[in-house]
C-alpha cells in the first residue's frame, strides 16, 4: 500500500460556524495504481488532493505515504495543475529542472536527469521555449514532465486536462496512459468527466454530494486501450452519470 | 514615366506603407508643424520671453561649443552634473526600495509597520522636500536627496505591488517541488517582481528628471541643467533659457526611451510577450 488515507474529514470556517467539505474519506491505494476520483462540482475534489499534496491541512484524519505520515507539501508527491502552473520566465528546461535546482543538483546532471523526462512527455527540441510559445496541451506535458523530474512517489493530477479542447484532451490522454505504463507511477487523477475516469483508472472513486464521502469505487479491468465506442464502457458511463445526477437533484 | 520609373515609384510608395517608416514621417511631420507655429507665434507676438527657433538653435549649438561666460562651464559639464545628481539619487532609491518593497510585499508584520510611514510621506510632492534638503544637506546631497525621494515611491509602489500579484498558485507549484520559503523567495517571488521592478525604473526617471531640474533651480554647485535655466532666466538671456530646456527635453526623452526597450526586452527574457 503506497498511500493509506484514512477518516479524513476537512472543515471551512465560515461566517457562522462552519462547512464540512469532506465528511468522511478513506481510500487505500496500491503502487502503481491508476485512480480516478470523481465527483460532482464543489464536492472537495481539489480539497482531498491539495491536502495530500500537503498544501492544505485536514481538519482530521491521517495520511500515510509509504507507511509514514505527511505533514506539509513535499518534493515526494508530484502536482500537475489544471492551470499548469508554470513558471512564465523559465523555458522548457528550466521548468522541468526547477525541482532538481532547489535539491542542489549541479547543472550538468540537472540536465542529464530531465532530458529523459523532456524526452517521455514528446518535448524534445521545444526545451528551450518559454511557456507563452506552447500550445495548452503541451504546456501541461511540461508540467507532467516537472513533476516526473522529481522522481516522487505518487503523482497528483487535478483535472490536468480540463483547460483543453476536446481533441488534444483525448490525445493528451493517450500519452499519459503511455507515460503511465513507461513510469509504473501510481497515479491520483481527478476529473469531472465519467468518459476520461472510464477511459483511464484502474479504479474510479465517485464521491458524493457535499458533505461528501465516498459513494462507490468501481474497479475497471477492461484492457488498454479502451475502446469508448465498446457497449460495457457506454453501459458503466450511463450508470455512473445517473449516479451523478441524481446527487445534484439531492443537493438542489 | 519608363518602366523602370514606375518600379521605383511603386517601391516607394511600398516603403511608405511600413508601419516604422510611416510612424517616423507623421513624427517628422508633427515636429515641424510645432516648430513651424512657434516660429511664427514669437516672430508675431515679439516678446523677449519667446525667441524664435533659429535663435534658441543658435544658442544651443553655443552652449556646447563654449563655456557660458557667467557659470565657466559648457552645456556638457552641466549636463554631466545633473546627470551625477540623477544617478546617485537614483541608486540610493535603488538601494533602500528593493529590499523595503520586497520585505513588505512578502511579510505581513514588515507590511503593518512600514506601511502607515510610506502612506504618509507618499503624497507629499518631492519639490516639496527641496528647502529642507538644501538647508540641511546643502547644494550637493541637497538636490540628490530631492531625486531619491521622487524616485523612491514609484519603485516602492511598482516592487510591493509585484510581490502581491504573484499568482499563487506559482507559489503552490514551488511548494509542491520542494521549495523552502527562502527559495520560494529567490526563486518565484522575485523573479516575478522584475517585470514590475522595470516599470518603477521608467516611472521613476520621468519623475527623477522633473525632481532634478526643481531642486537644481533652488541652487547647484558645479552647474547643472536646472541651475543653468535658471541662472539664464535670471539674467535675461532667454535664447539660453529655451536652450536648456530642449536639453532636458531630450535627455528625458533619450532615458525613457532607453528603458522602455530595456523593459521590452527583460519581458521578452521573463516570458511576458
Ligand atoms: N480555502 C477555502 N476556504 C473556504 N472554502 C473553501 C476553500 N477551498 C475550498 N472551499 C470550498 O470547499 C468546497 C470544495 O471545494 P473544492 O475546490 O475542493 O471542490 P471541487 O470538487 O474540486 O470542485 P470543482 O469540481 O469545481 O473543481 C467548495 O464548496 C469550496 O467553495
Ligand atoms: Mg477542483
Amino acid at each position: 500500500m503506497i498511500l493509506e488515507i484514512k477518516d479524513l474529514m476537512k472543515s471551512f470556517p465560515k461566517k457562522k460556524g462552519e462547512m464540512v467539505a469532506i465528511a468522511d474519506f478513506d481510500l487505500d491505494v496500491e503502487e502503481g495504481e491508476f485512480v480516478c476520483i470523481l465527483g460532482p462540482s464543489g464536492c472537495g475534489k481539489t480539497t482531498i488532493l491539495r491536502i495530500i499534496a500537503g498544501l492544505e491541512s485536514q481538519t482530521r484524519g491521517r495520511i500515510l505515504l509509504n507507511g509514514k505520515e505527511i505533514s506539509g507539501p513535499g518534493s515526494d508527491r508530484g502536482m500537475v495543475f489544471q492551470e499548469f502552473a508554470l513558471f512564465p520566465w523559465r523555458t522548457v528546461r528550466r521548468n522541468v529542472e526547477f525541482g532538481l535546482e532547489l535539491k542542489g543538483v549541479p547543472p550538468e546532471e540537472r540536465r542529464e536527469r530531465t532530458q529523459k523526462f523532456i524526452e517521455l512527455v514528446g518535448l524534445n527540441g521545444f526545451e528551450d521555449y518559454h511557456p507563452y510559445q506552447l500550445s495548452g496541451g503541451m504546456k501541461q506535458r511540461v508540467g507532467i514532465a516537472r513533476a516526473l523530474a522529481n522522481e516522487p512517489a505518487i503523482l497528483l493530477m487535478d483535472e490536468p486536462f480540463g483547460a483543453l479542447d476536446a481533441q488534444t484532451r483525448n490525445l493528451m490522454q493517450k500519452e499519459l496512459l503511455r507515460i503511465w505504463s513507461e513510469t509504473r507511477k501510481t497515479v491520483i487523477f481527478i476529473t469531472h468527466s465519467v468518459d476520461e475516469a472510464l477511459f483511464l483508472a484502474d479504479r474510479i472513486v465517485v464521491m458524493t454530494a457535499r458533505p461528501s464521502e465516498i459513494g462507490q469505487i468501481y474497479e475497471i479491468k477492461w484492457p488498454r486501450p479502451r475502446d469508448r465506442a465498446s457497449p460495457e464502457f457506454a453501459a458503466l458511463r450511463k450508470q455512473i452519470l445517473e449516479q451523478l445526477e441524481s446527487m445534484v437533484k439531492i443537493e438542489e | 514615366m519608363s518602366e523602370e520609373e514606375s518600379r521605383g515609384l511603386d517601391e516607394a510608395l511600398e516603403l511608405l506603407n511600413k508601419p516604422l517608416i510611416k510612424n517616423s514621417i507623421v513624427t517628422i511631420i508633427s515636429l515641424a508643424m510645432f516648430v513651424a507655429t512657434w516660429w511664427v507665434v514669437a516672430i508675431l507676438a515679439d516678446l523677449v520671453y519667446l525667441p524664435t527657433p533659429p535663435n534658441v538653435m543658435e544658442a544651443l549649438i553655443d552652449s556646447f561649443a563654449n563655456e557660458d561666460p557667467n557659470l565657466g562651464v559648457t552645456m556638457w559639464q552641466n549636463i554631466w552634473s545633473s546627470l551625477q545628481r540623477f544617478g546617485l539619487g537614483f541608486a540610493l532609491a535603488f538601494l533602500v526600495a528593493i529590499p523595503l518593497g520586497l520585505a513588505m510585499g512578502y511579510s505581513k508584520i514588515f507590511d503593518l509597520l512600514a506601511k502607515p510611514v510610506v502612506e504618509v510621506f507618499r503624497p507629499i510632492p518631492p519639490i516639496a522636500w527641496v528647502p529642507f534638503f538644501i538647508a540641511i544637506f546643502f547644494y550637493f546631497w541637497g538636490p540628490i536627496m530631492v531625486i531619491f525621494i521622487g524616485v523612491l515611491f514609484p519603485l516602492l509602489s511598482n516592487i510591493y505591488f509585484g510581490v502581491k500579484s504573484v499568482e499563487p498558485i506559482l507559489l503552490d507549484a514551488a511548494r509542491t517541488q520542494g521549495a523552502s520559503r527562502f527559495q520560494i523567495f529567490t526563486k518565484v517571488v522575485f523573479p516575478y517582481t522584475i517585470p514590475f521592478l522595470m516599470t518603477g525604473i521608467r516611472i521613476g526617471m520621468g519623475i527623477g528628471w522633473m525632481c532634478i531640474v526643481a531642486a537644481e533651480m533652488i541652487g547647484g554647485v558645479g552647474g547643472g541643467i536646472g541651475f543653468y535655466i535658471n541662472l539664464q532666466a535670471g539674467l535675461g538671456l532667454y535664447t539660453n533659457m529655451f536652450a536648456g530646456m530642449i536639453v532636458i527635453a531630450v535627455l528625458g526623452l533619450l532615458t525613457t526611451g532607453i528603458m522602455q526597450y530595456l523593459e521590452n526586452v527583460t519581458n521578452r527574457r521573463m516570458g511576458i510577450r
